[in-house]
């Protein structure tokens, strides 16, 4: 076993220093500035265990240009050779905070307590893949083609998805539903797009996903296919369809690049080749962004007006945008 | 103006707030989302300066003609822009300098930056590849996105990088365009085309990853287009 330590931090500041660190800490470990508070005020405390000496370098020097002290400690599995041993108490909230301190909270996994299936989802933002634990003789819906891997008693059975509208915009109208048969069973699912995943628990609620956004949901969650109306859907240049999701259960959907979550109260315009899904609360409305001119010439078209209050999640990379990009080379027919 | 580039590296974007006042001009096509009360305009030209000559000159150089223009009327509003290819952003402050820019990396700048878009200074139509060129010069905050990632070189002598590789470089820096390799049959067998020779001292940002050189790789797989 190659050697690791514990890194312990201790400081001896006053108030207005102390504020002045916790915002530097929690700009450091991207967290809140309440949990950095917490880890502060419990100093001197360990914040990190068994790292490589490497990275416990690097802890120290960023905690350093803080003013905070640092103390590397030999890790020991007993805890005797600990000098002073933290309290422990406290030892928890300083966990949480180093677990933000990986550099890009790339894995997000479901709670204990969380209501639905247990699920981890591992290569945020870029490449994510969810992996769900679908409980004894329970049901989990994934979108066609998605499975990548799975256990050998999960069952499939291949359904048409609701509404007719994913007859008329080419996407699959199939469903495949995944049964746990006989015990807990583990599955992968892989979205066709690189790019960032999002999760939601419904409690009866509605939300509704662009076309190709759904991954997978649990059984009480119905997929269906929504018209979006005429002018919304042609206007926007997108598909004249969206999938409303509804019901209680999980929601997961995938974006094509990295995602951002964004609360809106008020409006907020999103381009239309831009949006992954929102809550049913919301109104949107397909307008031009600015003037005539710059429905034209601004590279902007159509955009969606969202108002009222709830959330939207987009992606900050369009498929559609993609393609116009790869357009030029296409291969052109030779003439003869 | 302030900047925050989220989700770096590999598909970043940059959230832009503005207070009242304050402007942004970006690439048209950038704004992926924005807040309700955020004003855009779209021009030809930087605003207030120019005008159908300097747009005259852009199209020469094989540009889109158009920037947009973001402002707040009151209170504070934000606005994301992305590109269309994944990759990294990098923030930049110019402090009453210059910098050159390829034209599909500028992504937006501060109103203090003033953008000059028909810069022949590099001429793009011996490089062998359809790039073209800004000189952002002023003071002021700018954001420059890469596909892939972006990185320095610190020259100071001689450097040498493949012109579809360049994202911004400092205008101290002298350039000239040249082959790759010692022969011209070389350079072209080879792929490399042209390249761009930098002299003297300065910053040159890289990006990890050739545009055109990715389209082409996808060219055989792609559906045939009408000619």
């Amino acid at each position: 076993m190659s050697e690791t330590v514990n890194i312990r931090i201790h400081h001896d500041f006053d108030e207005t220093a102390l504020q002045q660190a916790i915002t530097g800490f929690a700009a450091l470990f991207k967290t809140e500035e309440e949990k950095a508070s917490k880890v502060l005020r419990s100093a001197p405390v360990v914040i990190r265990k068994n790292v490589t000496p490497d990275v416990a370098e690097k802890f120290r020097a960023a905690l350093q240009n803080l003013g905070i002290g640092v103390t590397l400690e030999q890790s020991a599995s007993q805890t005797v050779a600990e000098p002073a041993p933290a309290p422990v108490s406290e030892a928890p909230a300083a966990e949480a905070v180093a677990e933000k301190a990986t550099p890009d909270n790339a894995v997000i996994e479901s709670d204990k307590d969380h209501p639905g299936y247990a699920f981890k989802i591992e290569g945020r933002p870029d490449f994510s893949f969810l992996t769900v634990t679908v409980p004894a003789n329970q049901m989990i819906k994934v979108e066609a083609s998605a499975m990548a891997t799975m256990d050998t008693h999960l069952e499939m059975k291949t359904r048409m998805r609701g509404g007719l509208g994913r007859l008329v915009t080419g996407e699959s109208i199939f469903i495949n539903e995944f049964t746990s048969a006989g015990g807990p069973g583990e599955i992968g699912i892989a979205p066709a797009a690189p790019g960032d995943m999002g999760h939601v628990y419904l409690n009866d609620d509605t939300i509704y996903l662009q076309n190709s956004a759904f991954v997978a949901s649990g059984p009480e969650v119905e997929v269906e296919s929504k018209w979006q109306g005429l002018t919304k859907g042609f206007f926007s240049g997108e598909s004249l369809f969206l999938i409303r999701a509804k019901g209680t259960g999980d929601l997961w959907f995938n974006t094509y690049g990295a995602m951002i979550e964004i609360d809106v109260k008020g409006d907020y315009v999103v381009d239309t080749g831009n949006i992954v899904a929102f809550t049913e609360g919301l109104d949107y409305k397909v307008s031009k962004v600015g003037g005539y001119k710059s429905l034209f010439f601004s590279g902007e078209g159509f955009v969606c007006r969202f108002s009222g209050e709830g959330k939207v999640w987009i992606q900050t990379r369009g498929v559609d945008a993609f393609l116009s990009w790869l357009h030029p080379y296409r291969p052109v027919p030779k003439r003869n | 103006m302030d900047i925050e580039l989220l989700h770096r590296p590999g598909n970043a974007a940059a959230r832009i707030t503005l207070k009242e006042g304050e402007s942004c001009t970006a690439e048209a096509g950038a704004m992926i989302a924005m807040s309700g009360n955020m004003g855009i305009e779209t021009t030809t030209h930087k605003r207030g300066k120019g005008g159908l000559l300097k747009a005259v000159k852009r199209m020469v150089a094989g540009e889109s003609l158009f920037l947009n223009h973001f402002s707040v009327p009151s209170g504070e509003g934000e606005v994301i822009m992305g590109t269309t290819l994944s990759g990294d952003m990098m923030e930049y402050e110019l402090d009453n300098e210059s910098l050159i820019v390829q034209g599909g990396s500028f992504m937006c700048c501060e109103s203090g930056v003033e953008i000059d878009l028909g810069w022949q200074g590099f001429k793009s139509l011996f490089s062998g590849e359809s790039v073209f060129w800004l000189n952002l010069k002023g003071s002021g905050k700018l954001v420059v996105s890469s596909f892939g990632a972006i990185y320095p070189v610190e020259v100071d002598g001689e450097y040498i990088v493949d012109t579809g590789h360049i994202v911004a470089f400092n205008e101290t820096l002298d350039f000239s365009i040249t082959k790759a390799g010692s022969s011209w049959l070389q350079s072209f067998l080879g792929g490399e085309g042209m390249v761009c020779k930098f002299k003297g001292k300065g910053t040159v940002w890289c990006q990890s990853h050739n545009p055109s050189s990715f389209g082409w790789a996808m060219s055989p797989g792609l559906k045939q287009r009408r000619a």
